[in-house]
């Protein structure tokens, strides 16, 4: 395998300036903006997740390359490659992103990323302890086996991370009009990261907002109605192992309770699904939303 | 190597989080009157209609109560506030104006509200909450 650098590494100190940079911001403007309890709590999420890349980052290329074996093809190391390998990696992205809003089992290690009811750079860098037991990969895999390098796909995926921290702000209003068309910006994922009912389920793009425009799922933000972000069921205090396991703990449940011929839907079926309707999907609370806005 | 990148790593997590802390940032919110608790449940708990609210004095919590005898609890939590369901069979302690509520949830700690001559109206009508 070529070895390339982890570009992740490099911005790490540049994720560190910017953060502080946004403290003093937040410290003249709007103090609110952060909470020093649930900044460490966002910390630590990334300092677990980069933990956990550790322990499992050996098995993931493993994996990877077990599937290289059977690849169609074999693109070379050039520049339309890495282009096109950006672009369709972002599109993977998208995929995921989306499966892990819609299926409780993904959601169930995504939720961390969410579960902040603040909305700033600290937040960005809230990343899961849980994705590889998630089975997160496979939803990179198919690029694998078209027959992009195994190095490449994780050179642009750190790219990708890397973009999408700028994004996670309140201090920078909107982009100008023909970035905000084709890219990702603070506003199209604040949207992502609301749960007031208009937004929930909103813009999982990555670095491409293109991908929810094509699949209709794109919302753009509203500047008369304030933003709530977190979770629809929010987390009742900063302790950190609840809040990277809860989900799992609550599936956990889940299954040993629900009739055995629910079982399957407490696993794969949208969060907040229920076999007795006593709990609210985002879908739910949306079309209950929608009726009262049409009252 | 990577023990000392993780290393570094936490060291950065622990400045910033001092640095949040001594530059002040954070809110000192307080549910500000029934109306402010009103929109809170409203909004947490995606159209809860009350009609009924005791607030604690101190502004950390209200217990609010809909037309269909569902009640539910608010509480501070940092900047924000979180609302849940209170459901029965649940676990309420009634000291003299001091009303703990305890929804034996993981992540929910017990929550005790002043509320003055009321606490004995509220305390009985938790024994009176419909199931989910």
């Amino acid at each position: 395998m070529r070895e390339l650098p982890n570009p992740v590494d490099y911005a790490v100190p540049i994720f560190v300036l910017l953060i502080i940079f946004e403290m003093i911001w937040a410290k003249r403007k709007a103090p609110e903006k952060y909470e020093p309890k649930d900044t460490l709590s966002s910390l630590l999420f990334g300092f677990g997740s980069s933990v956990s890349g550790i322990a499992f980052g050996a098995a993931s290329v493993a994996i990877a390359a077990v599937f290289a074996q059977h690849q169609l093809t074999q693109i070379p190391f050039a520049w339309w490659a890495w282009a096109l390998c950006f672009v369709l990696d972002d599109l993977a992205y998208y995929v995921f992103h989306r499966a892990a809003h819609r299926v409780r089992w993904f959601w169930a290690a995504h939720v961390n990323h969410h579960s902040s009811q603040h909305y700033n750079l600290s937040t960005a860098l809230r990343q899961t302890w849980t994705g590889f037991l998630a089975i997160n990969f496979i939803f990179r895999l198919p690029l694998v086996l078209i027959g992009f390098p195994a190095e490449m796909l994780l050179f642009v995926g750190g790219i990708n991370l890397i973009y999408q921290f700028w994004i996670h702000t309140e201090a920078i209003g909107r982009m100008p009009r023909w970035f905000e068309a084709v890219m990702n910006t603070p506003s199209h994922h604040r949207v992502h990261h609301a749960v007031n009912p208009r937004y929930l389920d909103r813009n999982y793009a990555g670095v491409f907002i293109i991908w929810d425009k094509m699949f209709g799922t794109f919302t753009s933000e509203v500047d008369d109605e304030p933003i709530r972000y977190g979770i629809v069921k929010q987390l009742g205090n900063f302790n950190l192992m609840w809040g990277v396991f809860h989900e799992w703990v609550g599936i956990g449940r889940d299954l040993i309770r629900a009739p055995f011929g629910s079982k399957l839907g407490y696993l794969l079926g949208p969060p907040g699904w229920s076999h007795d309707a006593s709990r609210d999907t985002s879908d739910m609370i949306r079309a209950r939303w929608q009726e009262q806005q049409n009252d | 190597m990577v023990v000392l990148q993780l290393l570094a790593s936490l060291l950065a997590v622990l400045a910033l989080a001092w640095i949040s802390r001594w530059l002040g940032l954070g809110g000192n919110v307080r549910i500000e009157d029934e109306d402010h608790a009103r929109r809170i449940a409203s909004e947490s708990l995606f159209g809860f209609a009350a009609i009924d609210v005791a607030l604690d004095r101190g502004g950390y919590s209200a217990l609010v109560k809909d037309v269909t005898g569902r009640h539910a609890l608010i509480n501070v939590k940092g900047a924000h506030f979180v609302a849940r369901y209170v459901y029965p069979p649940v676990e309420g302690r009634l000291d003299r104006a001091f009303l703990t509520i305890d929804l034996k949830e993981p992540d929910f700690d017990p929550v005790t509200l002043n509320l003055g001559e009321a606490a004995q109206y509220w305390a009985s009508g938790l024994r009176h909450i419909p199931n989910a």
